[in-house]
């Protein structure tokens, strides 16, 4: 994509949040957006035409994270309430809710197949909760992070979570290691390239890094 | 619209909903067309068109008829394989009535042939039938190795005959004879023996019966000598000695059966075989050819192993000499089994095994086998409860003084050690020992280099100990008795002293070597080992020889020394900006050699570091602290990014979930990587006994809960000695840097230093300071962790420290009141609660009184308890409050109810002040209400008595754990509660706002 390409011109203003937008998600596809913020509801969008489809309400408090399964099913969204709720989207009901962060969750995803949901919590870890089955405790939990963690990322076999102490932690399942990148300085969003060999890294020294794994 | 529908009368049917109808069709429809068939069969329901079920089966009732609403049965139809007639034509099977009756009928036919019941049925006969049958039954079920049917004399009755019953009854036991009771042993014995005899030497059936019978004359006569009374009926119960068959022949082949002098032959050489007396003779012979006895098979030659003699070169001799004469022998067992028996009733005596001997030489020589090479991936799930040798006497005169080695880290390394074995047992010096085979730092403990050393510290370490428990069991620690301090301590372990006060001054190098501390503590995770040969070549200063020297002790004491010297020497005359400037010239000169030897390429990182120096040394001497912090930035800046990888174990189900197969699929145990890295340090030499302590540490961490509580809030003497440990246990891999993470910043330094170093340095350092203050605590966390794991109770923790933290909470109890008495007072006032105190029996000054007295009460009998002391005086500080009504019990029985109110209210900690704030504010309702009539004080008493099941549980928990909170909530009465939550909200704001800092 060259420069000239890029998008240089706003395309559309999606207005309906009453306060602080904390997070904008495109679905798998694009044609959708999802974004949640202190007013504590998630809205679908089509951003394109610039309608707002619906609303989803139920967090307590405001609402951190958001991200839809390729599928456009499901949701998943955490906030300050220290839950994670799982949407289903044409309905607006809460599925499930899994509680166990101690603190607020700052980021969640969903994997591959849509069946683990993974949470970043400012408790210092990630959890990872079970959407196949009914069980309310996380499958796994990660807290080897010193500090709240502040981003995830799930490739088919990673988790990858960056966390306020300056690491950027990958945990490859398939071969069960843990491989601890510090940047020395406090993480607040990783984000995965398309291709999936690169992790850029925004840090709090106003600079962005770019890992290549 | 219900409302609506009330008021109005219906008449006739109404008329079904369209959508009802529909469903109803179309759910009819859907099964008829083939959502059926995806339904296992006794799922399935049937309907009629309409979609309804049917019912049917009106007489045997229910929904269902045939199998399922099938005519199939439970087996269905299963096709048969053809068999030809041709081939199983004799196969004609005799039909008789049974093969056309059902079950029930045989049962009833069974019921019409006559028999003896097994009530009756004296010898056994009926049961034997059915024993027959039964196993008739099981032949035609099941195919055995024998066709056929069983012959008649194999089943045998499976009742005893009345007569065995009776003797069971009377107290006969199997295979005994039936005598008097008063048996004399001796008979018993020489009958054991004889029948030990009898298994023993008997071979084949006839031998038996010859040998049997011989041995029975001559048994009988030797028995009729000391008891003729005795009923000897060993022939009513057989003795079954086996014959085991010891031949090559085919089962039943007789090859003697025309020769049966033959066997004769055979049966005395095999009995000679284990005659003791022929044994000597024969075994050199037996040993290699086994039954052959020597001789060689004829017509075979000669083979490379067998040795023969010259009289054996008998090639055509037959298998068996008939030179030898067996008159001998016919008389030989008769003879030879009294000498037995004789025998074996002596050695019987001896504890021998019935029917053996002691051999005199053991012609066996038992193959040693070393034990199993344990694998290095073994991880031991049993843990061994190893004694503690806490209580162990030490002998008062130890082992001779001995000299400390001369390598510094070997002395401070067996000094740690023998701490730790002193304190956790020998058990520890055995485990450390077999997992220190190979490390040669190690030696000492095999008594290698330094071994002396470490067994006069051990001693000593112990004798230091058992004082310390007695001066526990004193109670008071007398004056006398110097209380051991760090400096006490560090004077007899040779440590050089703290820098104290003097490191105040130069802040920004204490809070840099919390930060190192980070950074040094990561270096020794990934590279151990690595600075010893570092600082040799490098010299940065080489324009100013004092400060090269300078810079190489500081080098040597970052890396090697373990402790910093209080000051520089060399720099005395240097201001201490100046030394603090110099100081982290240093750090980052040190810095940037370490980073040069890792990427082993010393030519460049001598560059590096010159250039560095140029840089960043100029910006030092001209730059104020904001360059200085900037250089600070850099230097971090070069450090990062930095890679580390450690194991990590994905749950099971995680691996499910993502659709890959788990890598420590099989492996037993969980392996997730440790949390801090202070457990890392201390265990890279093996993984896996770390592996291991993460686990227990998961485990634990709910008990360890309240010791790290304790532990901030517990006297610095505490955690002197855990770190006193800590250090012995760190001394394993690499002293240097752990000593630094502990010893650099003392708590009350931090203190010190914190306030300036938010002035002058990034506020994250402060919380590299309070990391390091966590880890400190996670050392002693860790510490109990290494108990576990090594199976070893820690002996707990010196009481008197807790004692202290005791007395001062009662101290605070104290403290606490005058506000209290205050609360009485502002309480006493409203209008609300006029009746109380017009009719309250106590007067408030006197109230007072009596709390104080029972502080003190508290105070001396029981100081830990200080917290109960508390929640009693506010008890009785809301009972006054609360009471409505004047008479005494009453006043007793509210106090307990208000007692479990306060306690629940109390006992919430931190976390759920929300739920506490909630109360309160019901709390403040219900006072309002509770004034206003009596009726509601009741129902609030009611509330209160359901919520003492909860209390109590909550009573349960340990009360130390919540000691803090108590320090200002349980003061707090229930009435005055909604006052109290003010401040309590902005308490608790305050203290999320310190979390999120």
């Amino acid at each position: 994509m060259s420069s000239a390409e890029l998008p240089r011109k706003e395309a559309n203003v999606l207005r309906g949040h009453e306060g602080a937008v904390l997070a904008a998600r495109f679905n798998a596809d694009g044609n959708y957006c999802l974004s949640c913020g202190k007013d504590r509801t998630i809205r679908l969008w089509n951003p394109h035409r610039g309608l707002h489809i619906k609303t989803y309400k139920s967090h307590g408090r405001e609402v951190r994270d958001v991200h839809v399964t390729p599928d456009n099913s499901k949701l998943c969204s955490c906030g300050g309430d220290r839950q994670i709720f799982y949407w289903d989207v044409a309905t607006g009901r809460v599925i499930r809710k899994f509680r166990g962060h101690d603190g607020e969750v700052n980021a969640v995803k969903f994997n591959e197949y849509s069946s683990v949901v993974v949470s970043a919590g400012y408790d210092q870890s990630l959890r990872a909760w079970d959407c196949r089955s009914h069980s309310t405790e996380p499958i796994q939990i990660i807290d080897s992070f010193s500090d709240s963690v502040m981003s995830v990322c799930i490739t088919k076999t990673e988790i990858i979570g960056g966390s306020v102490d300056g690491t950027v932690r990958t945990f490859d399942i398939r071969i069960g290691r843990e491989i601890a990148d510090n940047l020395g300085q406090p993480v607040n969003c990783i984000s995965m390239s398309n291709d999936g060999n690169c992790i850029l890294a925004s840090c709090l020294d106003s600079k962005l890094r770019l890992l290549d794994r | 619209m219900d409302s609506d529908e009330e008021d109005y009368v219906f008449y006739g049917t109404p008329i079904e909903r369209e959508e009802e109808v529909t469903s109803r069709k179309k759910k009819a429809v859907a099964e008829a067309s083939g959502q059926l068939r995806t339904l296992p069969s006794w799922k399935q329901e049937v309907r009629d068109e309409e979609g309804r079920r049917r019912f049917h089966g009106a007489f045997t009732g229910g929904y269902s008829a045939g199998y399922f609403n099938t005519v199939g049965s439970k087996e269905g139809w299963t096709p048969q394989t053809f068999v030809s007639s041709r081939k199983n034509r004799a196969e004609v099977k005799q039909q008789s009535i049974f093969s056309f009756l059902d079950e029930d009928e045989k049962s009833e036919l069974a019921g019409q042939s006559l028999g003896t019941s097994s009530q009756f049925d004296t010898f056994g006969f009926t049961a034997a039938e059915i024993a027959r049958k039964q196993a008739e039954k099981e032949q035609q079920q099941r195919s055995s190795a024998i066709p056929g049917p069983v012959p008649d004399e194999i089943v045998l009755p499976a009742t005893e005959s009345i007569g065995v019953k009776l003797l069971l009854k009377m107290g006969w036991r199997r295979g005994r004879s039936i005598k008097d009771s008063h048996a004399n042993s001796v008979y018993d014995a020489k009958r054991e023996a004889h029948k030990a005899f009898l298994a023993f030497s008997s071979d084949d059936a006839n031998a038996q019966a010859a040998d049997s019978e011989s041995i029975q004359g001559d048994l009988e006569n030797y028995i009729e000598q000391p008891a003729s009374g005795e009923v000897i009926s060993s022939q009513g119960t057989h003795v079954y000695a086996l014959n085991p068959k010891q031949d090559l022949h085919g089962l039943g082949f007789d090859p003697y059966k025309n020769a049966p002098e033959f066997r004769e032959r055979k049966r005395s050489r095999i009995s000679d075989n284990r005659d003791p007396e022929y044994r000597k003779a024969l075994s050199v012979k037996n040993s290699l050819f086994g039954f052959k006895s020597g001789k060689v098979a004829p017509g075979f030659g000669i083979g490379a192993l067998e040795e023969l003699d010259a009289e054996d070169e008998d090639v055509f001799a037959s298998d068996y000499d008939f030179e030898e004469t067996y008159v001998q022998e016919i008389d030989e067992p008769s003879t030879k089994s009294m000498v037995d028996t004789k025998r074996k009733l002596i050695t019987n005596e001896r504890g021998v095994l019935l029917g053996f001997r002691l051999a005199s030489n053991a012609d066996y020589q038992p193959e040693r086998f070393d034990p199993p090479l344990v694998p290095k991936d073994f991880v031991p799930n049993h843990k061994f409860a190893g004694p503690l040798e806490t209580d162990h006497k030490v002998p008062d005169t130890g082992p001779p003084e001995v000299s400390p080695p001369e390598d510094n880290n070997l002395k401070l390394l067996i000094d740690g050690v023998a701490t730790l074995v002193a304190r956790c047992g020998k058990l520890f010096e055995d485990i450390s020992r077999e997992k220190n085979q190979s490390n040669p730092l190690f030696s000492f403990l095999l008594g290698g280099n330094g071994h002396d050393y470490y067994v006069r510290k051990l001693w000593e370490a112990r004798q230091k100990r058992a004082d310390q428990k007695k001066h526990q069991l004193d109670g008071k620690a007398s004056p006398s008795l110097p209380k051991l301090t760090a400096e006490s301590r560090g004077k007899i372990l040779g440590e050089r002293p703290l820098e104290r006060s003097s490191n105040d001054a130069n802040p920004s190098v204490a809070s840099s070597d919390s930060i190192h501390l980070q950074y040094n503590l990561s270096d020794t995770f990934t590279k151990p080992a690595s600075f010893s040969e570092l600082p040799e070549v490098v010299k940065p200063f080489k324009e100013d020889p004092a400060k090269q020297e300078r810079f190489e002790r500081f080098l040597k004491e970052k890396y090697q020394g373990g402790l910093r010297t209080t000051q520089f020497s060399g720099a005395v005359n240097l201001s201490e900006a100046a030394r603090a400037r110099e100081r982290l010239d240093f750090e980052a000169a040190a810095e940037a050699i370490e980073k040069g030897t890792r990427g082993k390429e010393t030519k460049t990182s001598t560059q590096h570091i010159t250039e560095f120096l140029t840089t960043g040394g100029m910006q030092f001497t001209s730059g104020g602290l904001e360059k200085v912090e900037d250089t600070h930035a850099d230097i971090s800046m070069e450090m990062y990014p930095k890679r580390e990888e450690y194991q990590w174990r994905p749950s099971p189900m995680l691996c499910k979930r993502f659709d890959l197969i788990d890598p420590y699929m099989g492996k037993p145990p969980p392996a997730p990587r440790m949390r801090s890295k202070i457990d890392t340090l201390i265990f890279t030499p093996d993984s896996v006994t770390a592996k291991n302590v993460e686990e227990t540490t998961a485990e634990n961490r709910d008990s360890f809960a309240i010791p790290q509580i304790d532990a901030q809030g517990i006297s610095k003497d505490l955690s002197d000695k855990e770190i006193e440990v800590e250090v012995a246990v760190e001394n394993v891999e690499r002293p240097v840097d752990l000593y630094k993470a502990i010893f650099s910043d003392d708590s009350d330094e931090e203190e010190d230093a914190i306030p300036i170093v938010n002035k002058v340095e990034h506020p994250e350092k402060k919380v590299e300071a309070a990391n390091t203050a966590l880890n400190r605590l996670m050392a002693g966390d860790f510490l109990e962790s290494l108990g576990k794991e090594l199976g070893l109770e820690l002996p707990p923790d010196p009481p008197y420290s807790s004692n202290k933290a005791g007395a001062s909470a009662s101290q605070k109890v104290v403290n606490e009141n005058p506000g209290n008495d205050k609360v009485l007072h502002v309480e006493a006032k409203p209008p609300l609660t006029t009746n109380v105190s017009s009719e309250c029996p106590i007067n408030p000054a006197v109230l007072h009184d009596k709390e104080m007295a029972q502080d003190g009460r508290h105070k001396k009998n029981e100081p830990i308890d200080g917290d109960s002391a508390k929640s009693r005086v506010a008890e009785i500080v809301s009972s006054k409050n609360k009471n409505d009504q004047v008479n005494p019990e009453k006043i007793h029985q509210q106090d307990r109810k208000v007692k479990t109110r306060q306690r629940s209210s109390s006992t919430t900690s931190s976390s759920e002040d929300e739920r506490s704030r909630r109360q309160s504010r019901r709390h403040r309702h219900r006072g309002s209400d509770s004034d206003s009539d009596s009726s509601s004080d009741h129902r609030h008493r009611s509330r209160s008595r359901g919520r003492r099941k909860e209390s109590s549980r909550e009573k349960s928990q340990s009360s130390r754990k919540h000691s803090k909170h108590h320090g200002h909530r349980s003061v707090v009465s229930p009435i005055r509660s909604h006052y109290g939550s003010e401040k309590e909200r902005s308490e608790s704001k305050r203290e999320k706002h310190r979390r999120r800092s």
